[in-house]
């Protein structure tokens, strides 16, 4: 998602994914700290959908990333319609959305390890809410 | 109630942990809210048509297991769905 952020909307036609090899500017490079396996603390930008989303502003995610955003273009996830909305504790960014979009938001953590039955994970509930609001208005 | 379309796009194997545990949190998400949902798990390398991928009036899950085996197709959903005002979240 921030690959096609960075092409369309940022000015970087060759923006890349580091895991895809050499070439382009990469914009998502693999973390200085790898992330396999581990639960991290997140803190949530305050009026953002994501913390409306967990009525919260802390939260413990589960993570596998080993990948970014390369330090070099971190701008971009403030710019253009896009917002930083969280963060861990070494201040990576963790979670990206658009303001200018309904629901529109990419995490670098995996909220669905920590979902379960009758207590499903707020991310993926505002994902239904939100199509089924957009549903219902066409 | 209309069942809501719900594209998943994921290459890990069904199997892995990392897939079922995104279908299953989408089904939790739906029970819990007496929201009716048809998954379709949609490998990347087939994805044929962004417009029924991205319809308006469905959601889109862009699924954990990078890198996507058409990371290119993935991209274009992502644009997409970013335009038309459809629903996405990425994992």
């Amino acid at each position: 998602m921030l690959v096609e952020h960075a092409r369309s909307l940022a000015g970087i036609p060759d923006a890349s994914h580091a895991e895809y090899g050499a070439g382009g500017t990469p914009v998502i490079s693999l973390l200085s700290c790898s992330l396999q396996d581990q639960t991290i603390s997140v803190d949530l930008t305050r009026g953002s959908c994501l913390a409306g989303l967990y009525g919260t502003l802390r939260a413990l995610e589960r993570t596998n990333c080993s990948y970014g955003l390369a330090p070099e273009v971190q701008h971009i996830a403030n710019e253009h319609g896009m917002q930083v909305t969280a963060t861990d504790a070494t201040g990576e960014v963790r979670a990206i959305e658009r303001i200018d979009h309904p629901f529109f938001i990419a995490t670098l953590y995996q909220p669905q390890l920590s979902s379960v039955r009758g207590a499903p994970h707020p991310v993926f509930a505002g994902l239904l809410a939100a199509a089924r609001s957009h549903l219902q208005s066409h | 109630m209309r069942p809501l379309v719900v594209t998943v796009l994921i290459d890990l194997p069904p199997d892995e942990r990392h897939h079922t545990a995104t279908v299953a949190a989408l089904r939790h998400a739906s029970e819990h809210a007496g929201s009716p949902i048809e998954i379709r798990v949609v490998p990347t390398e087939t994805i044929y048509d962004i417009n029924v991928v991205a319809a308006p009036g469905s959601a889109v899950v862009v699924g954990p297991g990078s890198p996507y085996r058409d990371p290119e197709a993935v991209h274009a959903v992502v644009r997409a769905a970013r335009e038309r005002g459809v629903p996405l979240v990425g994992t």
